[in-house]
C-alpha cells in the first residue's frame, strides 16, 4: 500500500505540474481534444496466474505511446487445509514500462516489461520476492469497418464506421525468475515469472461513437511448460468496457465502466495435473483517464464480483492501476 | 515532377520494408510459439540406486476444522469434546508405485509418534523418510500402532522407540504394550459437563490385535529423486474417531478405552478410517 501511495502523490503532483504547463496552450495543438480514437484494453500479463489478465490495460486517444503503470492487487490465502486455517495476506505490486508502437496504418504492436515487488504476511513472517517480470509483445492487426458509400466520388476519403476489429498474437517471454520452491503455496500466483514460453491470442472488438464507445477484448493463453517441469494452466480472460468522452478545449476526460474476467485450467507438474489449481474471477471495474497535452492520466479499480480461485483457498481482494502515458 | 515521383518510390520503399518487418515478427512469434510447444524428450529415466527424502505432513483436524488444543468440538448425540493430549503410533509406511513394485521403509526406523504437541506453526506433525529408492509412488501404506511381529521381537528389539514410547506416555507395561493411540480431555454432553475423557487403544500382549493398516491413493504421483523432496500432506479427521465406521457414544462407557475387548476393535477401527491425503507438493 505504501508503494501505491506513492505513487499516487506522484501522479497527483504530476498532473498539477502540466494542468498549470498546459492551460493556456490552444486546443488545436493538442491532438486529443476533438480527436478520441478508441480504448485499446489488453490483458496485462504481469504477475502470473492469479492476477487477473483481464484487469484493463487502458490507453485512451493515444493509439500509440510509451508509458508507465502501477498495479496493486492484493490476495487473501489461507495457509491451511482447513475453514479455520490462517489467512496469508498478499501484496502484488507490479511496475510497468509499457508501450504501443505503431508499424503501419493497420498493424502496431504493444510490449510490457513489468518489474514485480511481491509480499506475503503469512503466520511464519513475511516473505518478498521482487525482480524483473515477463516480458510481453504482442503484434497486432486492425481492421476498420467503413461505412458503405453510394453517392460519393470514388477517390473521397473513406468514412470510417465506427466498429473495428483487431487481432493479437504474441508471446510472454520467461524473463522473470520462477522459483520451484514457492510453488508449494497456496497461491501458485505468488510468482515474480512463470518460467515458461507463452503464447497469446487475442480478438477484440471496438465501436466508438462521437461522445461515447465500447471496448471487448478476448484473449487466449497458451502457457508453456518451464524446466522445474511445472505448466500454468492455460488462461482465458475477456473484457467489455463501456466509456464516455467529455472534452473541453484545453483536456478530455473518459470515464469508463466494465466487467471483465479470467478462467484458468489446472497447473500441470510432472505431466500430471493438480487438484484446485483451476478457476475462475468475474470483475467488475470503473476508472478514468484524463488527456492533457501529449499526456494520459489513467486509473481503474476493479473489485470481484464473483470468484472462486484455487479450491476456494485464494481469495482476490481489489485491483488498483494507475498510469501515465506519453503519446508517441 | 521528379521530387514527386521520388518521393511515392521513397514511400512505397518505406510501406515494403514496413511489411517485411512486420513478416519477420510474425514468424519469430510463431517459431517461438512452436518451440515452447514442442514435447520434451520422455526417455525412461535410469533411477536404479538413487534415493531422496519423503516428507508425510500429518494434519489433525476435526471435520473441517483444525484441531487446537482446548477447544470444544461437537459430536453426535449432544456430546462435545476437547482434548489436551492428541496422539498415535504411525508405523510401517511403506510406498507402491505405478508399476506395482514397493517400497518398505528400513523396518527398524520404520516407527513414529504423531504427538499434536510437537506441530509447528501450521499445525503439522512431520515425519521424514530419508533415503527412499527413487520412483514415482502412486500410493502410501502404513498402520496406526505396532504389529504383532514387531512387539515380538521384544523389549530389546525395539531400539530406540520404547524409550520415546515411554517419554511419550505411549506404554502400559512392557507385557500389556504400546497404546496406540491417546486422547486425553474432557467431554461434556446435556447433563454432563468436563467429564474425563481418556481413548488409549492398543493391542493387548498377544491376545488382542489391534493393529491396523490402511493404503491411501496419492491425489499426484510423488515422484522421489536425489534432488526432490516431495511432502505428502496427509489430513487426520478426530471426528472419525468416534462418529466413524462405528458411533461410539461417551455416555456409553467410550470415554474411558483402555484394554477392553469389545471397545478398543471400535476406536481401531475408526482411528484406521481417519486418514486421507489431501495433497501433495512435489518440489
Amino acid at each position: 500500500m505504501k508503494d501505491f501511495q506513492n505513487i499516487k502523490k506522484v501522479t497527483v503532483l504530476l498532473l498539477l505540474l502540466l494542468l498549470q504547463s498546459n492551460i493556456t496552450k490552444a486546443c488545436n495543438k493538442n491532438p486529443f481534444c476533438n480527436n478520441y480514437k478508441e480504448y485499446d484494453f489488453f490483458c496485462d500479463l504481469c504477475s502470473c496466474s492469479t492476477s487477473s489478465g483481464s484487469l484493463g490495460f487502458g490507453t485512451l486517444s493515444n493509439k500509440n505511446f510509451i508509458g508507465i503503470r502501477y498495479v496493486y492487487q492484493n490476495f487473501e490465502s489461507k495457509n491451511g487445509i482447513f475453514d479455520n486455517s490462517p489467512i496469508t495476506k498478499e501484496h502484488f505490486n507490479t511496475y510497468q514500462l509499457w508501450a504501443q508502437i505503431p508499424l503501419s496504418e493497420n498493424f502496431f504492436v504493444s510490449a510490457n516489461l513489468p518489474y514485480q515487488n511481491l509480499k506475503r504476511i503469512g503466520i511464519d513472517g513475511n516473505e518478498t520476492i521482487k525482480g524483473l517480470g515477463d516480458i510481453s509483445i504482442v503484434g497486432w492487426y486492425k481492421l476498420i469497418f467503413y461505412k458503405k458509400q453510394k453517392d460519393q466520388p470514388i477517390l473521397a476519403d473513406k468514412e470510417a464506421s465506427g466498429h473495428s476489429l483487431k487481432f493479437g498474437l504474441g508471446v510472454k517471454l520467461p524473463t522473470g525468475k520462477f522459483e520451484e520452491e514457492l510453488s508449494d503455496n497456496i497461491n501458485p500466483g505468488f510468482q515474480v515469472g512463470t518460467g515458461s514460453f507463452d503464447g497469446v491470442f487475442s480478438l477484440g472488438y471496438s465501436y466508438r461513437k462521437s461522445k461515447y464507445g465500447v471496448n471487448t477484448l478476448l484473449s487466449y493463453y497458451l502457457k508453456g511448460e518451464n524446466k522445474n517441469q511445472y505448466q500454468f494452466g492455460n488462461q482465458f480472460s475477456y473484457n467489455a468496457n463501456f466509456y464516455g468522452v467529455f472534452s473541453t478545449k484545453k483536456m478530455g476526460i473518459m470515464p469508463f465502466i466494465g466487467v471483465s474476467g479470467d478462467v484458468y485450467n489446472q497447473i500441470t507438474q510432472y505431466n500430471e495435473t493438480i487438484n484446485d489449481t483451476n478457476g475462475s474471477v468475474l470483475s467488475a471495474s470503473l476508472g478514468s483517464e484524463l488527456a492533457v497535452d501529449k499526456f494520459v492520466f489513467g486509473t481503474s479499480y476493479s473489485v470481484p464480483l464473483r470468484q472462486h480461485l484455487f479450491g476456494d483457498n485464494v481469495r482476490s481482494k481489489q485491483q488498483l492501476s494507475v498510469y501515465i502515458n506519453y503519446a508517441l | 515532377m521528379i521530387i514527386c515521383v521520388n518521393l511515392k518510390k521513397n514511400k512505397t520503399k518505406f510501406k515494403l520494408y514496413k511489411m517485411k518487418l512486420l513478416k519477420n515478427i510474425f514468424t519469430l512469434l510463431l517459431t517461438v510459439l512452436i518451440m515452447s510447444c514442442s514435447s520434451s524428450d520422455d526417455n525412461v529415466e535410469d533411477l536404479t540406486g538413487q534415493t531422496g527424502d519423503v516428507i508425510l505432513k500429518f494434519d489433525n483436524g476435526v471435520g473441517d476444522q483444525d484441531f487446537i488444543f482446548e477447544t470444544t468440538y461437537s459430536k453426535s448425540n449432544n456430546e462435545s469434546f476437547k482434548l489436551t493430549n492428541l496422539k498415535y503410533i504411525i508405523s510401517n509406511i511403506e510406498f507402491t508405485d505405478s508399476e506395482g513394485n514397493t517400497f518398505m521403509y528400513p523396518s527398524e526406523d520404520n516407527v513414529f509418534i504423531v504427538d499434536e504437541e510437537d506441530a509447528n506453526a501450521a499445525g503439522e506433525i512431520w515425519i521424514t523418510l530419508n533415503d527412499v529408492n527413487a520412483a514415482d509412488y502412486v500410493s502410501v501404506t502404513f498402520g496406526v500402532g505396532i504389529d504383532q511381529d514387531r512387539f515380538a521381537l521384544g523389549a530389546d528389539g525395539q531400539g530406540d522407540f520404547l524409550e520415546l514410547a515411554s517419554e511419550k506416555g505411549m506404554m502400559w507395561s512392557w507385557a500389556t504394550g504400546y497404546k496406540f493411540v491417546r486422547f486425553d480431555g474432557t467431554y461434556s454432553n446435556t447433563t454432563l459437563e468436563d467429564e474425563a475423557l481418556n481413548v488409549h487403544m492398543g493391542s493387548v500382549g498377544t491376545s488382542l490385535d489391534n493393529y491396523r493398516e490402511i493404503t491411501l491413493e496419492l491425489p499426484n504421483s510423488v515422484i522421489v529423486r536425489e534432488d526432490t523432496s516431495p511432502e505428502i500432506h496427509i489430513k487426520a479427521d478426530l471426528e472419525k474417531v468416534w462418529d466413524g465406521i462405528t458411533t461410539a457414544t461417551f455416555e456409553e462407557g467410550y470415554n474411558q478405552v483402555h484394554t477392553s475387548e469389545t471397545q478398543t476393535p471400535v476406536i481401531a477401527n475408526n482411528v484406521i478410517n481417519m486418514f486421507e491425503v489431501h495433497h501433495v507438493h512435489n518440489d
